[in-house]
């Protein structure tokens, strides 16, 4: 039987997958950041997170931060910032 | 493979036949790569065609499409517009528009996933139109014409296979509109009593362009009765001053679409592009206590709109920043008393007006590459 070409659209993702950090295994002086993307709802979120969770855990640091905008990524320099200052790092839509 | 796993790469190896036979329209709807309708199966010899109208080297990479950041070579971009029923000579738009959607500053990755109804919207300008047969008359953001229909189509596949944007995977329009099918123009220059939009911004009458905004769906404005300019642009201060479209809440830029017959009646005030941009402006907004409830869900601040704007409840909320962020076109069919406003998705994308082929921006700081954020 005769073949006939057919085409693929969607072109090759070069990216090489990256995995995820391990999770830790306790909080107590770790150095917490929160990344505030900057939507509408947001801050509120992270806020009252942080603060429940710094009623039970004893953090060595809480360190807040905000992107320039919630539709782009953050700054390499503000990711590098948070990566060298801080152990576990949440984030949120808050839309 | 296929639409469950968006950011795989694709095997090349198992696609590249099928068993002779084959309804290769079913077997491309098998494999999740249609945007609903059917696809035009490739063929080697129409592919080769297209390639070469896009300046040949099949490998040659235009881009990488966001969110899923596949790579739009040549031959990509030929198989998706073969596909999408294009001419081969419609390659150069479509190429410059793919270059102008994947501009850093147009932010293609957050137009594609956002939950807003968003879809890039195209306006073709210069000889390019007439040259491959776009429709900038009767019906111009509507069906009939090839040009418009397909070069808009190809995006859209580009946007869908390329760039994975797929609905609810990577797209996560909670709506989204119907110009997410195609959503592409050409502005009527012939019928228009002022210069083309790309001769604003600083481009030569002679060269083509291609503009693109995330935008919501057209608004259609109707005047019957005004003879002059105030007139016609109250109607469309209007349609621009409501408190729910995306520019009323998160600024940025949008389009204004004149009609014909309304362009003709506000050119005959003897009021340029320019007027009419700082009019519209000035004349449209809401009430700032108005966007939020007048004080029902406590005080609101909204981050998403430029400092300088007065957070007090009688205070006007401008629709957009400033009257450069209105781009005025003149489309559409010579009768009717109609005009339309385009919202935007917000200052989270920046319009981008760029070149077909060898046409270069006059320059400034906002241009790069051969494209400006406008």
């Amino acid at each position: 039987m005769t073949a006939i070409p057919v085409y693929d659209p969607r072109g090759v993702v070069d990216a090489a997958p990256l995995t995820t950090a391990p999770r830790a295994k306790k909080l107590e002086g770790l150095r917490l950041g929160l990344l505030d993307n900057t939507k509408w709802n947001a801050n509120k979120l992270l806020r009252g997170v942080r603060d429940r969770l710094a009623q039970k855990h004893a953090f060595g640091a809480v360190n807040y931060y905000r992107k320039e905008s919630f539709s782009l990524s953050a700054a390499p320099g503000l990711l590098s910032e948070i990566a060298a200052n801080n152990d576990v790092v949440l984030t949120a839509i808050g839309d | 493979m296929g639409k469950s796993d968006p950011i795989a790469t694709p095997p090349q190896t198992d696609a590249s036949q099928a068993p002779e036979g084959t309804d290769l329209i079913e077997w491309y709807y098998e494999r999740g790569w249609s945007d609903g309708f059917p696809l035009v199966p490739p063929t080697p010899e129409k592919i080769a065609v297209a390639v070469a109208a896009l300046g040949g080297e099949p490998g040659h990479l235009v881009s990488r499409v966001p969110p899923r950041w596949g790579s739009l070579t040549r031959e990509v971009l030929a198989i998706n517009m073969v596909m999408a029923g294009c001419r081969p000579e419609y390659a150069p738009v479509v190429e410059a528009a793919m270059l102008a959607l994947c501009d850093a500053r147009f932010n293609l990755n957050g137009v594609q996933a956002t939950t807003h109804m968003a879809s890039p919207l195209l306006v073709v300008n210069g000889p390019v139109r007439k040259r491959v047969g776009m429709n900038a008359g009767c019906n111009v953001f509507g069906s009939g014409n090839r040009a418009n229909a397909t070069i808009g189509r190809a995006l859209r596949l580009v946007l869908l296979n390329v760039g994975g944007g797929w609905p609810g995977l990577l797209d996560k329009s909670t709506l989204g509109h119907p110009g997410k099918y195609t959503y592409c123009i050409a502005e009527n220059e012939e019928a228009s009593p002022f210069a083309p939009y790309h001769v604003e911004k600083g481009y030569r009458i002679e060269d083509s362009t291609v503009f693109v905004l995330a935008a919501e769906p057209p608004h259609s404005v109707t005047n019957h009765f005004a003879n002059d300019a105030e007139g016609i642009l109250d109607s469309i201060c209007s349609a621009m001053s409501t408190i729910c479209n995306n520019n009323a809440v998160s600024a940025g830029h949008c389009a204004v679409v004149l009609g014909p017959e309304h362009a003709v009646t506000v050119a005959k005030s003897r009021w340029k592009r320019h007027d009419i941009r700082h009019y519209l402006w000035a004349h449209s907004g809401n009430r700032w206590g108005d966007l939020y409830g007048n004080g029902r869900y406590g005080k609101v601040y909204n981050r998403n709109l430029p400092v300088w704007y007065k957070r007090e409840p009688d205070a006007r909320t401008p629709i957009v920043p400033s009257p450069d962020n209105i781009h005025l076109f003149v489309a559409g069919g010579e009768a009717g008393r109609f005009s339309a406003f385009i919202p935007g998705w917000g200052h989270m994308s920046a319009p981008v007006l760029r070149g077909v082929g060898d046409a270069r921006p006059a320059g400034g700081p906002e241009c790069s590459d051969g494209a400006c954020a406008v």
